[in-house]
């Protein structure tokens, strides 16, 4: 062997260790666990919140869209038995479909940021007309195209398995469009027949929708306005003798009021979408809370009474027990209303003499709120 | 032996595999997404039975690493065996070396680069970046004057299944399951819920189901994991751990959710269930765990001064996204602002930070969200060898056609 080749060979083996040793080296390391000291992390910025004034509960955020709101960034063509009705909420247009025989159904336009996945978007318009949540990803592609304005949109369709509050089935299409960061959702809902003889004159719309592009700047840029430290703005006007208090997990308000004798009672509010569980398990929950064994169906009519409510229905239910710890007499009166898809829980609890004194206020209090400012 | 390495039937056979991986790798994607393609075909050694329209073929087939070995192998002998340090032949050998640094450099990439990114809202402060793909189980426990320290156990440890143990914790961890992919669910109180996954900590607020793991390049996994903490006395309890806790990306995505059903307001209290810390005790120490996206810290930090999204005038078309922040490094002293857009990144500390995604125009505005940003932080140690290969390239194939255009010419004019 001479010289030259000996180093041609021991130079190959070299370039192939090195190789071997780079790749050994780089897979090194990857399942070891690590301990390092970090400095203590500082909090994290809050969202902007507004304080809530004494008399009034404020929205903790200004209304989406409001800015946009006052001048529709949509145009459109109505169509024949469609009536408009006044934007609220997200919904920067809303109509009832009318039909001959007196159906109706709902129609909204709603701009969203670019929104969650779009399984996790249908499973939100399933719940709507109670149809269980699937995990089949195809239930993304089960759309059919349709043209929104000079795009191309996708539209799917709901109908529920059973009759919803005995309106029969009901249908939801709920067509979608991304256009740049804002996903616009526009859905009719409504009777199964009824929205499926609608159906040509959704899509009429559909495609009459023109964006309106040239927004005036001052508008566009415009922050949200400050919501009015007044009524204007709040959810509900609070009875003076109330007391504000933090409020729990998942409760919206919370206030107390005092007694007699270091009594109280306590009332609060939270919000669900849909139907938040129904009537009657949140009644047995209530009762439950009291130390009040669980009632049927059929005894729901003998607590429970219909309250007027401006915007939506309400139920009010009232009944006495005992405080599990102190055995004190407790009563609750509390309030399941619907609107506008959401349901709203109000519950006065405490001494029973309190919640007695407190009982007109509490009715008051629920009468009171504008749902239209809770967005 | 030496004479397999250096023949060009070996170099041609090898590039014929290179060109079968590349189009097998290349339709994979459709299936398999780029990050599974990548890693079954290109980042292997070895290729066992592949997926072809639906198909599975059972073939055995060299991987990308075994391919580029085998080629740089082939090459560096060959350079080597044939190597004639004269004039004649400088340009061929410079050719070769751009060759071979292209070759050790991509594999150096391959091995060593690594992407992450910083998620951060306006006058969050940020002394570290997180992996968008890698997650870690993390203990964070008071360590006095040091600050805090850390314990994080990679994902992967966690997907094994099994005990996991290490000395800096009082009590082992027993992963009972653990799923790739989930999707949360709130235990509203008002609905109907079934018992939770474990009576501690978020479990009591959320539930969470195994999920289809996405192969989507718009998606990503999000593990959950159920653990059992077991201390010298025996079981600390059952914990659902979930990077839905802790990815602010997916945070933002659920709050969004929520704010469409139950208004803002509710929303954000969700939210806050959602990412409620938890913690143990144990030989009088307190852990704060998490399942996290896999956190790299810098020896220096960046605060986002201002998020600035916009727009042509009169359009929703974006114009430019730019983030200005405030780069501090105690070790250096350096203290000062750094603006960073798109196609203009801040470099420092061999570091990269591109300008990546926004939340600051009209829609955060309307949403009452503080405007927000996020950095692509990558770090390359190889990322000149491309630049030096392509040019070694250059200057080889140039002076090569110099040499022989000279020698041409010299006999021309001789004749």
């Amino acid at each position: 062997m001479s010289l030259i080749n000996w180093n041609q060979r021991v130079a190959s083996k070299r370039g192939l260790i090195c190789v071997i040793l780079i790749s050994a080296l780089a897979g090194c390391n990857r399942d070891e666990t690590k301990v390092y000291n970090v400095p203590k992390d500082a909090p994290p910025p809050t969202q902007p919140e507004q304080a809530a004034a004494p008399e009034t509960v404020q929205p903790a955020m200004p209304p989406p869209m409001t800015a946009a709101a006052s001048i529709p960034p949509v145009k459109y063509q109505l169509p024949e038995g469609w009536q408009e009705k006044p934007p609220t909420d997200m919904r920067v247009a809303s109509f009832t479909a009318m039909g001959p025989n007196g159906q109706t159904a709902d129609v909204s336009v709603i701009p969203l940021p670019v929104v969650g996945r779009d399984l996790e978007l249908i499973n939100m318009w399933r719940s709507r007309v109670q149809l269980p949540a699937t995990s089949d990803p195809d239930a993304v592609k089960q759309f059919e195209p349709v043209d929104i304005g000079s795009g191309q949109g996708r539209l799917f369709t709901f109908v529920s398995a059973q009759p919803i509050e005995g309106k029969g089935k009901q249908r939801l299409l709920e067509a979608m469009l991304t256009r740049d960061t804002m996903s616009w959702f526009f859905k009719i809902t409504g009777e199964d027949a009824f929205v499926t003889s609608q159906k040509k004159h959704f899509l009429q719309f559909l495609k009459s929708v023109s964006f309106v592009e040239n927004m005036p700047p001052q508008i566009a840029d415009a922050p949200a306005p400050p919501v009015d430290s007044g009524n204007a703005g709040s959810i509900w006007t609070v009875p003076p003798n109330w007391r504000s208090v933090p409020p729990a997990q998942f409760l919206l308000a919370e206030y107390s009021t005092p007694g007699a004798n270091g009594t109280k009672a306590e009332i609060n509010v939270a919000a669900m979408g849909g139907e938040g569980g129904g009537l009657l398990p949140n009644v047995n929950r209530w009762r439950g809370q009291i130390g009040l064994g669980p009632i049927s169906e059929n005894d729901l009519p003998n607590i429970a009474q219909s309250l007027a409510v401006p915007d939506g229905k309400a139920t009010l239910v009232d009944f006495a027990g005992t405080d599990a710890k102190t055995g004190a007499a407790m009563r609750t009166v509390g309030a399941i209303v619907s609107e506008n898809g959401q349901t709203w829980f109000y519950k006065l609890m405490g001494d029973k003499q309190v919640v007695a004194q407190e009982k007109e206020n509490f009715t008051k209090f629920i009468q009171s709120a504008n749902y239209a400012n809770v967005r | 032996m030496i004479k397999i390495f250096i023949s060009l039937q070996l170099t041609v056979t090898l590039l014929a595999f290179a060109i079968l991986l590349v189009f097998i790798g290349t339709l994979a994607q459709v299936d398999e997404g780029l990050y599974n393609a990548q890693a079954r075909y290109f980042r292997q050694w070895l290729i066992f039975g592949l997926d072809f329209f639906g198909y599975h073929v059972p073939l055995l087939l060299p991987g990308g690493y075994l391919i580029g070995t085998l080629l740089l192998l082939n090459l560096v002998a060959a350079h080597l065996y044939r190597f004639n340090l004269s004039a004649s032949k400088i340009g061929i050998q410079l050719v070769h070396s751009g060759v071979i640094l292209l070759l050790v450099g991509q594999l150096a990439t391959d091995m060593l680069a690594r992407e992450s990114q910083i998620h951060f809202v306006e006058g969050q402060t940020r002394p570290y970046a997180e992996s968008s793909r890698s997650n870690e189980l993390a203990f964070t426990t008071d360590n006095g004057a040091n600050g805090e320290q850390v314990i994080a156990i990679p994902g992967r440890l966690l997907a094994n299944g099994g005990e996991i143990q290490n000395a800096n914790l009082p009590f082992k961890i027993r992963v009972k399951s653990y799923w790739e992919n989930s999707e949360p669910t709130f235990r509203a109180p008002m609905m109907k819920n079934g018992p939770p996954l474990t009576p501690n900590g978020v479990a009591n607020s959320f539930d969470f189901r195994l999920s289809v793991e996405t192969k989507s390049m718009d998606e990503k996994n999000v593990p959950t994991a159920l653990i059992e903490f077991i201390g010298s006395n025996g079981s600390l309890g059952d914990w659902v751990v979930s990077s839905w806790t802790t990815d602010e990306e997916m945070i933002q995505g659920i709050r969004q959710n929520y704010e469409q059903q139950v208004g803002p307001q509710m929303a954000g209290k969700i939210a806050g269930q959602l990412t409620q810390p938890q913690s143990i005790e144990a030989d009088g120490k307190k852990f704060t765990f998490a399942l996290r996206p896999e956190r790299i810290y810098f020896p220096f930090s960046l605060q986002l001064l201002k998020a600035t999204h916009t727009v042509y005038e009169g359009t929703d078309i974006p114009k430019d996204f730019r983030s200005r922040v405030q780069l501090r490094n105690p070790q250096t002293g350096e203290d000062r602002e750094v603006e960073i857009s798109m196609n203009h990144p801040m470099r420092y500390a061999g570091l990269t930070f591109y300008q990546y995604q926004m939340d600051a125009g009209q829609a955060a505005r309307e949403a009452g969200r503080i405007p927000s940003s996020v950095l692509q932080v990558v770090h390359n140690p190889s990322w000149l060898t491309p630049y030096i290969g392509c040019g070694l390239v250059a200057v080889g194939l140039t002076t090569q056609f110099m040499f022989h255009l000279v020698g041409f010419l010299s006999k021309r004019r001789a004749r």
